[in-house]
């Protein structure tokens, strides 16, 4: 059993000549962490879908656990667990029953399941409302529900399709803290669709950045921001007018100003090295920001680049 | 580990136990179908019981000669819920975690058929207790109730697998519910409240005999009324019934293959 994926060429296009996923090739190794980032639309959801046998690619060639998902896709099942973005609870079955019946369908006999039931709500900290009708629970709740139930059978790659949506602060760091310890002690191969890029950030041993069906950028979270990754100037100013003003004095072809009611940002290579020239065109025009920061680049900053500048021309790896 | 295909006895038994667990959870739904398929066995009765001493029926009790319709028509409630249940399950997103099981998927579709097939032999078993109520007998006495149940079981997976096959095209309860309209053909074009020799219009006797239901009630009519003596239309039932089944169930579970796969 090994935990790579292998996607080559893979092209999705749905009825009406949506074409979610055009041509996405990447591999991914025996217990790596992979992140998969993308705005709304993108096709992470899609290439999921088509990872996990719930959708035909339109064509390409996918292998998932080294088998042919085409071909062999009850090997695939029972070597992945799959939390797609919408949850998948009966609502009339009790947070137990649910993994008690999920363990049965992977071949627990009824003690197992039981078992394992009990170890897993406990795992996401369900085991008082165990029996509850799950259709009762919160949106929090059913989502680790969900995991717990993702979980049941160990698989060997694990497939998270933006797995935290939805979850307070505390309920996430746990459900990363398991992921985490999944993937390091365990082995999983973790396949993450997320929007939350500090998570890809902190997690991932490397990621794609997906956009409009097409992988735009890929490498370790590292690499993504050094090659990049811009520096960001903030000017912060307590009235809109003067932010006004200020996008007017700085804004040259040279680097990218943006401006969002009172805060100018102005992205460039080296932040420090403009520094001098903005301030001095500041003061020219006689404008105090309430507030100055210099930032180092973001995964944030990578992402909004990468994905904006393919609407003008296009970027490549 | 302990990953490893189900196998399919059991994974169709853990499929079941869930359909009727979720079906014994939804009491406002089961209900009134048994009560519906009751009541239509009073206003047959008491509405259209006087031609019964029309010649044709050769002084037959009308009460057994309607129970089939009773019956048959029950299974829009019962049966007929497996596919509302699919509908459900296509909405909250649990039929895409059963898709990402290992079972076949054959065992995930008979779980809800195999529970609106259980659903109607209890409704068909209470119209028959009300029957007797009313003043049933039955020429083929205890073995030929047994025998009416059995069909009624193989009218339920049929009718529950078609079912299930059109809510998993459909995706919707609308286009679901729109699917069993089929229904009233099948129950109407047929000896639904005369026998075929008093059916007057050519058509209708055409539809009839083309009707798989007919040879359903056929098969029932003759347990009910005239018992063992003539065997070969109740062989005939339950061979045009075995022949839906194997149709409609096959056409549930290629349409599971199909239902998420689809673009
Ligand atoms: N079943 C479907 N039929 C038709 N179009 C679809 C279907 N599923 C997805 N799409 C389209 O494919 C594109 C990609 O959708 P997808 O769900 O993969 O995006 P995503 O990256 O997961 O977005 P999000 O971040 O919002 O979850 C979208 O334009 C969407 O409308
Ligand atoms: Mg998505």
């Amino acid at each position: 059993m090994n935990g790579t994926i292998h996607v080559e060429n893979i092209e999705k296009t749905f009825k009406g000549d949506v074409r979610a996923v055009r041509g996405v090739s990447f591999d991914v190794a025996d217990g790596e962490f992979f992140a998969f980032l993308g705005p709304n639309g993108a096709g992470k959801s899609t290439t999921v879908q088509l990872l996990t046998t719930l959708l035909k690619p339109t064509s390409g060639k996918l292998e998932v656990a080294g088998y042919d998902v085409n071909k062999d896709p009850e090997k695939v099942r029972l070597s992945i667990g799959v939390a797609l973005q919408e949850t998948g609870i009966d609502p009339d079955l009790k947070g137990r029953e649910l993994l008690e019946f999920q363990a049965r369908l992977f071949g627990f006999s009824k003690k197992e399941a039981k078992k394992r039931a009990e170890e897993l709500l406990e795992l996401v900290g369900l085991t008082e409302d165990a029996d509850r009708l799950s259709g009762k629970y919160s949106g929090g709740m059913r989502r680790r529900l969900d995991l717990a139930m993702t979980l049941v059978h160990q698989p060997k790659i694990l497939f998270l399709d933006e797995p935290t949506t939805g979850l307070d602060p505390a309920n996430r760091k746990a459900i990363w803290r398991e992921i985490k310890r999944l993937n390091k002690e365990e082995g999983t191969t973790i396949f993450l669709t997320t929007q939350y890029l500090e998570e890809a950030d902190q997690l991932a041993d490397r990621i794609s950045i997906i956009n409009k069906g097409q992988i735009v950028a890929t490498g370790t979270p590292a690499e993504l921001k050094r090659t990049l990754g811009l520096d960001a100037i903030v000017l912060q100013f307590d009235e809109e007018e003067e932010a006004i003003s200020a996008y007017d004095a700085v804004a040259t072809d040279e680097y990218q100003t943006e401006r969002v009611k009172n805060d100018v940002t102005i992205l460039a290579e080296n932040g420090t090295s403009i520094l001098a020239d903005v301030i001095r065109k500041l003061d020219e025009r006689n404008l105090h920001p309430a507030q100055l920061n210099v930032k180092p680049p973001s995964l944030d900053d990578v992402f909004i680049q990468v994905t904006n500048e393919q609407k003008e021309g296009g970027l490549n790896e | 580990m302990n990953k490893q295909q189900g196998n399919f006895f059991s994974d169709t038994l853990v499929m079941t136990k869930r359909s009727i667990v979720t079906i014994l959870r939804n009491p406002l739904i089961f209900i009134p179908n048994l009560a519906i398929s009751m009541f239509f066995l009073f206003v047959y009765e008491a509405g259209l019981s006087g031609i019964a001493n029309l010649p044709a029926f050769e002084g037959a009790n009308y009460l057994a000669f309607i129970l089939p319709v009773s019956i048959v028509s029950a299974a829009i409630g019962g049966a007929g819920g497996a596919g509302q249940a699919l509908v459900k399950d296509l909405d909250n997103g649990f039929f895409s975690r059963l898709l990402l099981t290992p079972s076949s998927r054959l065992a995930i579709v008979l779980g809800p058929i195999i529970a609106g097939m259980l659903q109607l032999v209890i409704q068909a078993g209470l119209i028959i207790c009300v029957g007797f109520f009313l003043g049933l007998e039955v020429a083929g006495g205890a073995l030929g109730v047994v025998v009416v149940l059995l069909l009624t079981l193989g009218w339920g997976l049929a009718f529950a697998g078609y079912s299930v096959g059109v809510a998993l095209r459909a995706k919707n309860a609308q286009s679901a519910q729109a699917g069993t309209f089929i229904f009233f053909p099948l129950i109407f074009l047929s000896t639904t409240f005369v026998p075929y020799e008093l059916i007057d219009a050519a058509w209708l006797k055409v539809a009839a005999s083309i009707n798989p239901v007919t040879y359903l009630f056929e098969a029932m009519r003759t347990v009910l009324i005239d018992g063992f003596t003539d065997t070969w239309p109740i062989v005939l039932g339950f061979l045009v019934i075995a022949g839906l089944c194997a149709i409609t169930i096959t056409f549930s579970a290629v349409s599971a293959k199909k239902a998420v796969s689809t673009d």
